[in-house]
C-alpha cells in the first residue's frame, strides 16, 4: 500500500459504538423496569400474603379465646404457627380483657402490644412498636360476655417481611445483572457480526489501494453489494478515463511532432544557406524547446494521472527483465546485469508503465555514459521498502552537477544524445508514485537508487 | 547504400528521402505497411528506417515479420512514439535503435552509421582497407593518406567495395546497392563507374572477373 495518507474525512464517531451505547442503552433500560416492576409485584404479593396470614391468626386467636372461671382469657389449645411459641421469634399475641393481665404468646418475653390497635370488631392493622422492633400490628375488639371489650392483638417484625423482600430482591437484582451482561455479550457480537462486512469492505479497499486488487472484491450483503458495485463501476471508470487520457496526451503528442519533424528539417535547410542560417538557428532552437516541452508535459500528464489510481501494482521483475534486455540491445558494447538481494514478493503499489519509464530512463542514462558495465540491483531497507539501485562505472557526476541533474533540459554533453529531460522526468515520476530518486557518486561512476513505496499489511 | 524508409506522412517522407539521398543512400520510400511488407528485394538493403504508426497495420508486427523472416540488416525506429515502454518493446521486438521525431538529421544520420559499424563489428566510425580511409560521418576518404575527391557515385561504390573487401561483387548487386528501385538501371553504368574509380585509387586495386563481377583488393 502506498504510504498512509491523510485522511479527508474526519470520522463522526463510531458506528460499532452507536450500536454499542444504544443496545446498552435498551439493556439497562429494559433490565431496570424488569427490575422495578419485578421487586414491587413480589413485595406487594408477599406483604398481601402475610397480612392474609395474619388476618388468619387474629381470627384464629379470637376462636381458641376462652376465659376461665375468674373470667381471666385462656386459650383452648395454642395456635397453629409454632413461631408464637419461640421467645423472641418475632411473632407474638396478646389478649387483653376488661384492663387486667394481659394474656401474651411464650414468645412474647418481654414487652408489650399496643391495645388500642383493636378498637373495632373489625381486624384493623398498623405498624406499632413491639418487643423486637416495629411490627405489623392486627386487632380485634370483641365483646365480653359479662360486659367488657376483649382486645386481641398479632403482631409479627416488620423486619421479617423485609427481610424476605430484599433477600427476593437481592436474588433477583444478581440474576438481572447477569442477563443484562448476556445481552450485552450477544448485543456486541451481533454488531461484530452484523458490520463484518463493513470490515471485509475496509479490508478490500485496503488491497485496493494497496494494488493488490484492481477491484473491490468479495460478496457482500443485500444492503452493501449496489454500494460495492458503485464503487467498482467507479474504480473501473476512473481507470479508463485515465487510459484514455493517456491516449489522448499520446496521440496530441504524435500530431505535434511529425509537423515538428518537418519543421526541425525546412530549418535544418535554411542552415545550410548563409542569408537565413541566423533565422534556422531561432527555429531550430525553439522546436527543441516545443520538442522538450512536449516530452516533459506528455510525461508528467502520464504519470500525474496514473500515480493516484487505486488497484496498480508492479512486480518488479516482471517490468524490469524486458527493459534490461531492450538496454542489452540498445547498448551492445555495454553490459547490463541484474544482483537480486534477499528473497520474497517484489511488488510494489505503482503503475509498471511509469515504473518501467522510471528505470529505462534510469538505465539508458546509466548505457550512455558507462565505460563497460551497468548494475541494477535490489534490495529491501529496514523499513521493508524494495531499493532499485543502479551503478555504472562511467566517469560519474560532481556534487555540483548532481545538484543539477534533475532539472529540465540540464545537458552535461551536449555531444551525447538525448533531450536534458530524463533524469527530470525520471524525478517526477518518482515523486507521482510516492518514491524517492536519489543521485550519488559511487566508486566509479554514478548511482541512481530508487526508494519504492512499500505495500502495508 | 541502399535504405527503405516506412514512413506513412507524405511531407516527411519526402523530406527524409532528400536529406538520406543528400548523404549518400539510395532510399527506397514505403508508404504503408502493406507496401513495405511486400516490398521486393529486403535483403538487399543496407538498414531500414521504420515508423511504427502506420495507416494500415503497426510498424512493430512489421518488424517482428521481417526479423522472424531473418531480415537481418539494422532496423532504426523512427517514430512520434516517445515513451520507453514503445522503445522497449520496440527494441525487444528486434529494432537496434530507437529515434523519437523530431529528431535532427546529423542525429539520425550518426545513429544510422553507429548501426552500420555495430552491423559490421567495427569499433570505429571510419572504414580501412590498407591504403584506403573512408568515413562515412564526414564522407571524407584518405588514399594513402592523402585526401581524396570522388563523385557522389564514386563515394557510393567505394563505400560498398570498403564494406566487402576481398568480396566479388556482381554487377547486379553493385547496382542494387547504388540505385534504389525508382532509378532506372543500365549494367554499362557499373563498367563506367568502376573505370572512374580505379583512375583515381589505382588500375590494380579494383579487379575484374570476366562474367562474374569486381573485386577490390585488400
Amino acid at each position: 500500500m502506498r504510504e498512509a495518507e491523510p485522511r479527508e474525512v474526519a470520522p463522526s464517531g463510531s458506528l460499532r459504538l452507536r450500536f454499542l451505547l444504544a443496545i446498552a442503552l435498551w439493556v439497562m433500560l429494559g433490565i431496570g423496569g424488569i427490575w422495578f416492576s419485578a421487586t414491587r409485584l413480589f413485595a406487594d404479593h408477599v406483604e398481601q400474603s402475610y397480612h392474609e396470614e395474619l388476618e388468619v391468626h387474629v381470627h384464629e386467636l379470637a376462636m381458641l379465646l376462652r376465659l376461665d372461671d375468674q373470667g381471666n382469657p385462656i386459650l383452648s389449645r395454642p395456635l397453629s404457627d409454632p413461631r408464637y411459641n419461640v421467645p423472641l421469634s418475632g411473632f407474638y399475641w396478646q389478649v387483653t380483657v376488661n384492663g387486667k393481665a394481659p394474656l401474651r404468646s411464650r414468645s412474647m418475653t418481654r414487652g408489650s402490644l399496643d391495645d388500642s390497635i383493636a378498637y373495632s370488631p373489625h381486624v384493623a392493622h398498623m405498624v406499632e412498636d413491639g418487643p423486637t422492633g416495629p411490627t405489623i400490628t392486627y386487632g380485634l375488639l370483641r365483646q365480653h360476655p359479662d360486659g367488657g371489650d376483649v382486645h386481641l392483638v398479632i403482631a409479627t417484625d416488620e423486619a421479617e417481611l423485609n427481610r424476605l423482600i430484599d433477600s427476593f430482591t437481592r436474588e433477583l437484582t444478581w440474576w438481572l445483572m447477569a442477563l443484562g451482561a448476556l445481552l450485552l455479550a450477544t448485543g456486541i457480537a451481533i454488531i461484530a457480526f452484523g458490520l463484518k462486512p463493513l470490515d471485509r469492505l475496509s479490508l478490500a479497499i485496503a488491497r485496493l489501494r494497496q494494488g493488490a486488487a484492481n477491484r473491490l472484491e468479495g460478496r457482500y450483503p443485500t444492503e452493501i453489494a449496489p454500494l460495492v458495485s458503485d464503487l467498482n463501476a467507479y474504480v473501473r471508470q476512473n481507470g479508463e478515463m485515465l487510459d484514455r487520457t493517456r491516449v489522448q496526451a499520446g496521440n496530441l503528442a504524435h500530431s505535434l511532432r511529425t509537423p515538428l519533424a518537418v519543421l526541425t528539417d525546412e530549418a535544418e535547410r535554411l542552415a545550410a544557406a548563409d542569408s537565413t542560417r541566423a533565422s534556422a538557428s531561432v527555429l531550430l532552437d525553439q522546436t527543441r524547446l516545443m520538442q522538450q516541452q512536449i516530452d516533459y508535459q506528455l510525461a508528467r500528464a502520464r504519470s500525474s494521472a496514473r500515480g493516484q489510481t487505486p488497484g496498480v501494482a508492479s512486480h518488479l521483475q516482471t517490468v524490469i527483465t524486458p527493459i534490461i534486455r531492450a538496454m542489452r540491445r540498445l547498448h551492445p558494447d555495454r553490459e547490463f546485469s541484474i544482483v537480486e538481494h534477499g528473497e520474497g514478493d517484489s511488488t510494489v503499489p505503482v503503475d509498471p508503465v511509469d515504473l518501467a519509464e522510471l528505470v529505462s530512463i534510469l538505465l539508458d542514462n546509466a548505457g550512455k555514459w558507462a565505460r563497460l558495465a551497468v548494475t541494477l540491483s535490489l534490495e529491501r531497507n529496514e523499513d521493508g521498502r524494495l531499493i532499485i539501485t543502479i551503478f555504472d562505472d562511467g566517469p560519474g557526476m560532481t556534487d555540483d552537477q548532481i545538484a543539477h541533474a534533475c532539472e529540465i533540459g540540464t545537458r552535461f554533453d551536449p555531444v551525447m544524445p538525448g533531450s536534458g529531460l530524463g533524469l527530470a522526468i525520471a524525478k517526477d515520476i518518482a515523486t507521482s508514485m510516492d518514491a524517492i530518486l536519489h543521485l550519488a557518486r559511487g566508486r566509479t561512476g554514478l548511482v541512481a537508487q530508487v526508494i519504492l513505496p512499500v505495500v502495508h499489511a | 547504400m541502399r535504405l527503405l524508409l516506412v514512413e506513412d506522412e507524405p511531407e516527411l517522407g519526402r523530406r527524409l528521402s532528400e536529406r538520406l539521398r543528400g548523404a549518400d543512400f539510395a532510399v527506397d520510400l514505403a508508404t504503408t505497411a502493406d507496401e513495405a511488407e511486400h516490398w521486393p528485394d529486403l535483403d538487399k538493403m543496407a538498414a531500414i528506417i521504420l515508423d511504427l504508426g502506420l495507416p494500415d497495420g503497426e510498424g512493430l508486427d512489421l518488424l517482428r515479420q521481417w526479423r522472424a523472416a531473418r531480415v537481418d540488416c539494422p532496423i532504426l525506429i523512427l517514430t512520434a512514439r516517445g515513451s520507453w515502454q514503445d522503445k522497449v518493446e520496440g527494441l525487444n521486438a528486434g529494432a537496434d535503435d530507437f529515434v523519437v521525431k523530431p529528431a535532427r538529421f546529423e542525429e539520425l544520420l550518426a545513429r544510422l552509421n553507429a548501426q552500420f559499424r555495430r552491423h559490421a563489428g567495427r569499433r570505429d566510425n571510419v572504414i580501412e582497407a590498407g591504403y584506403l580511409r573512408l568515413d562515412p560521418l564526414t564522407h571524407e576518404v584518405w588514399l594513402d593518406g592523402a585526401p581524396l575527391v570522388l563523385s557522389r557515385q564514386e563515394y557510393r561504390l567505394l563505400h560498398l567495395f570498403l564494406r566487402r573487401p576481398g568480396q566479388l561483387l556482381s554487377q547486379g548487386a553493385i547496382l542494387e546497392d547504388l540505385y534504389d528501385l525508382q532509378t532506372e538501371r543500365e549494367l554499362n553504368t557499373v563498367e563506367v563507374l568502376v573505370g572512374r574509380l580505379r583512375r583515381k585509387i589505382g588500375k590494380d586495386r579494383i579487379t575484374t572477373q570476366r562474367g562474374l563481377g569486381y573485386r577490390l583488393e585488400r
